[in-house]
């Protein structure tokens, strides 16, 4: 017991990460039908523009902020330049796969050879500690805690009280009418690249505020998790991304102190399996069944 | 054709809803053997999914589907295809990088070279049952008047030839049924009429078809009877000229 | 020719023919029957790992290393229990993500496996062990046949020649036949080949399983060759390796995709592995991988269907002339 409450705090904190990337990468597939694979790798190419901007002397927290509007940026231009033209050329979802791999393979190796094979860290202290019963947070930890939570409010506020998040459900629903029904759906894919590239970008840097130390590869390593959550949640599907985020990021951090920390991933893909045998569409999945009889 | 009309397809009480949706609800009709059954309504009547409930691609959260004396209703759709139903799909479903004479051939059920097996004996095994597949196929090609296309890829077709390709590729599967979604939308109106009258040619030599279709002169034409869905139940059924003058379709096409 | 340079060419030979191994089961999965298989290098690492434990002696607490499953079996039993457990693991990986999945689902799940098996191999220790891997796997024969290194270097080029040319025939076998066909209606369209009475799920399975043989047969036969494998042999990238060779060299097209894993991994990778480190220490490879990328995005881009695209199939000429209708609308759009 006195293993576990501790290994719960971990749990939530993995859980925040993983909710603002997972919430992200659901996103982009519910509104262009696009799976990036290369999301982790441009996760870390927002760590590391806070990573420059940190050395530069610029405070961490305004250095998320500006890894944020660099993966808000480089997300949006990706589709538009890359994805987007694909797709219109009619590559079918086969190559798009491949497509976002090969991009994957790109970023991750521009990074490297920019910024060379070794671990980079923030300056930034991750504060005194607070105990909380046998929990114990670092300021920084109670921080991304709190900006996962207010990014989880603000892409629920944003898609049920505004124009634009009715405009993104209707594109992801259905883009031919949503045009038809004058929908500017260009514009809501832009939109949507922005605002899913922004969470990328916070996750980017919180992850590395979580684990101190980051390298080429950070970012695809955490893609396993992701796309755990994703697909747990029912790809596509916001609020399930969240869901799934708290359960993989608890199950797999109370499994790691139980077994063996090396085996977080392994425990979020065992849930995967599990998941797709029992029920492939996901948590809550009722839309994607109706997408998939309808397409 | 016997004078009492026989039922080859009884589809009962049908059910289907996504996600509190009832797109299908309640269904119950028969198709006739020998007969093209016209299955019309308004947009978002439920035919598509019942199409695809028979079809197998769908499954029922409720109902029975008994096809020629045998229930159909949670066969996968390869196993319904071999119980003698064979769909085509409201949008194009050529496979796109073999030829036109491929996408025939490859419909022929239980081909001696398709297990693996069969087809590591080589030519020696397969080759006479393929010469005599290429026969077949050509001879189809032929009836249908899409002779000069046999080497085309097929993924270059128009897309009045796509369909018609379908139709060719779905009798080379040996049907007893054919299940026709929209066969002529996208379609330009004088291959049209000569695909109409390829439907009534097979009809006359016996083949039932259902037939899901939105220009209702067409299904005046080729469809006797007709059922009309609206809102996920059938809500007429009869000869076309009966059923255009019931107030309850004409209500349902009205609110839609 | 120097016998420094026969080393080179002889080993550059026998790397091109386990890589066409490799490249023709991925072909006859991704290619032909459309599954892209993202794990694939994974099903190269089982079939490598299997030779390897077989041929090695049992465990001993005081080996360097530690692994399950030592047999000291001879050849050519290694070889084919690395096919059979490849393919073995093969079924039960595709039982669980070939049966309902979305294509793209599975593509992803087959990624995250990919990973997961990394994974696994580093840190479960008493498995193969661990992160460093195994060394000091026997070579086949080598001892029987009493050669010289370098005659043994170009015998051993012989057997994996022989190897490749089984492999091409088993292949061509399948996408020659009507089997093949209906692979290659159900990749470009699976609703309407189940539509027409094909069994997708099995027909998955069964290409899914023998591509994950090829693999492993592949593996084994370059483990068998190098005597070393650990995890950093088989990341999850060298799999896009062996997709690069596929598009570069033709869809589907068997030799194609030959001509492909001349092109990519033997004449690019394998060429600019010995250049001289520039910069900084993992430069060129970082490059290296870039332009497996930016390869994958060109061909896909200017020439998606490969250098020597899918070739369509030709039937003997008709005996008679056509009979039907003279003037039909259909044929003249």
């Amino acid at each position: 017991m006195n293993q576990l409450i501790p290994a719960i705090g971990f749990g939530l904190i993995t859980a925040s990460i993983l909710a603002i990337a997972a919430v992200g990468f659901t996103l982009q597939f519910s509104v262009t039908n696009i799976l990036n694979l290369a999301y982790g790798d441009i996760m870390t190419a927002c760590a590391f523009s806070a990573y420059v901007a940190n050395q530069a002397g610029v405070n961490i927290w305004i250095c998320l902020v500006i890894a944020a509007l660099f993966g808000a940026v480089f997300s949006m231009l990706l589709n538009r330049f890359v994805y987007f033209q694909f797709v219109r050329r009619g590559t079918k979802l086969f190559g798009m796969i491949i497509v976002t791999i090969a991009m994957s393979l790109i970023i991750q190796n521009v990074l490297l050879a920019i910024f060379r094979p070794t671990f980079f860290s923030y300056r930034a202290s991750p504060g005194p500690s607070h105990n909380f019963g046998s929990m114990i947070f670092t300021e920084s930890q109670l921080a991304i805690m709190g900006i996962a939570v207010v990014a989880m409010l603000g892409v629920h506020l944003l898609s049920t009280r505004t124009k634009l998040g009715k405009a993104m459900r209707a594109t992801a629903t259905n883009p031919s009418l949503a045009r038809s029904c004058g929908v500017a759906t260009d514009r809501v894919i832009d939109v949507a690249w922005l605002l899913s590239g922004a969470l990328c970008g916070i996750a980017g840097v919180v992850i590395v505020l979580n684990t101190a130390t980051f390298s080429e590869v950070t970012g695809a390593n955490f893609l396993v998790p992701i796309i755990a959550a994703a697909v747990l949640g029912g790809i596509g599907q916001p609020y399930g991304a969240m869901l799934g985020a708290i359960t993989i990021g608890l199950a797999s951090e109370v499994a790691a102190s139980v077994i063996n920390p090396s085996y977080k991933d392994v425990v979020a893909f065992g849930i995967l399996i599990v998941v797709l045998l029992v029920r492939p569409q996901g948590i809550l999945s009722e839309v994607a069944v109706a997408k998939e009889v309808t397409a | 054709m016997a004078a009492e009309p026989e039922p080859i397809l009884a589809v009962r009480d049908v059910h289907r809803d996504f996600g509190g949706v009832k797109a299908v609800d309640g269904a119950t009709f028969e198709a006739m053997r020998g007969h093209i059954t016209g299955l019309i309504g308004p947009n978002g009547a439920g035919k598509s999914t019942l199409v695809g409930i028979i079809g197998g691609q769908i499954m029922p959260s409720a109902g029975t589907i008994i096809f020629d004396g045998h229930d159909i209703t949670v066969l996968a759709p390869h196993k319904v295809a071999r119980r003698g139903i064979v769909r085509t799909f409201q949008l194009s479903a050529e496979f796109s990088k073999l030829t036109v004479l491929e996408n025939l051939m490859v419909a022929a059920p239980s081909q001696k070279g398709e297990s693996l097996l069969g087809a590591e004996l080589g030519r020696v095994y397969w080759g006479r049952s393929e010469d005599a597949l290429v026969d077949a196929a050509r001879a189809v090609l032929d009836r249908f008047g899409m002779t000069p296309k046999e080497n085309e890829l097929a993924g270059n077709l128009s897309g009045g030839q796509k369909r018609l390709l379908e139709i060719m590729r779905g009798l080379m599967a040996e049907p007893k049924m054919l299940l026709l979604d929209e066969p002529f939308a996208g379609v330009n109106p004088t291959l049209a009429l000569e695909i109409e009258q390829y439907l009534l040619d097979l009809r006359d030599e016996g083949l039932s078809m259902i037939m899901v279709e939105h220009e209702l002169s067409v299904v005046e034409r080729l469809c006797e009877p007709v059922v009309v869905m609206a809102r996920g139940k059938v809500i007429s059924e009869g000869s076309m000229h009966d059923v255009s003058s019931r107030q309850e379709v004409l209500d349902a096409y009205l609110v839609g | 020719m120097s016998d420094a340079m026969q080393f080179y060419l002889s080993t550059l030979l026998i790397y091109l023919f386990i890589d066409i191994i490799g490249v023709l089961g991925l072909n006859l999965q991704f290619g032909v029957a459309g599954i892209i298989n993202f794990a694939y290098i994974a099903f190269v690492a089982v079939g490598a790992y299997t030779a390897a434990v077989v041929s090695l002696g049992p465990d001993h607490p005081d080996n360097f290393q530690h692994y399950l499953f030592g047999a000291n079996w001879p050849f050519p039993l290694p070889i084919i229990a690395a096919g059979v457990t490849s393919g073995a693991l093969s079924l039960l990986v595709g039982v669980i993500s070939l049966r309902r999945l979305r294509s793209d689902y599975q593509a992803m799940v087959m990624l995250v496996l990919s990973l997961i098996a990394t994974l696994v191999a580093s840190n479960a220790s008493g498995l193969v062990n661990g992160p460093a891997g195994l060394a000091t796997i026997p070579q086949p024969l080598y001892d029987q046949l009493g050669l010289a290194p370098l005659d043994y270097q170009w015998v051993y080029a012989g057997w994996a020649g022989f190897l490749t040319v089984l492999t091409f025939l088993f292949v061509r076998g399948i996408t020659n036949s009507p089997l093949g066909r209906t692979l290659r209606a159900m990749r470009d369209n699976d609703r309407a080949a189940a539509a027409l009475g094909k069994g997708i799920v099995g027909l998955r399975l069964m290409v899914f399983v023998i591509g994950g043989a090829i693999a492993g047969i592949s593996g084994a036969v370059f483990v068998e060759f190098i005597q070393a494998w650990s995890p950093g042999s088989w990341l999850y990238p060298e799999t896009f390796v062996f997709f690069a060779a596929i598009l570069v060299g033709g869809t589907a097209n068997n030799w194609g995709v030959m001509v492909g894993t001349l092109l990519v991994p033997v004449g690019f990778l394998e060429a600019t592995r010995y250049l001289p480190e520039i910069l900084y220490r993992g430069f060129v490879e970082a490059m290296q991988w870039v332009c497996v990328g930016l390869l994958i995005l060109l061909f896909l881009w200017f020439r998606p269907n490969g250098i020597f695209p899918e070739r369509a199939a030709r039937f003997r000429p008709r005996a008679a002339a056509p009979t039907g209708p003279a003037n039909s609308v259909a044929a003249s759009e």
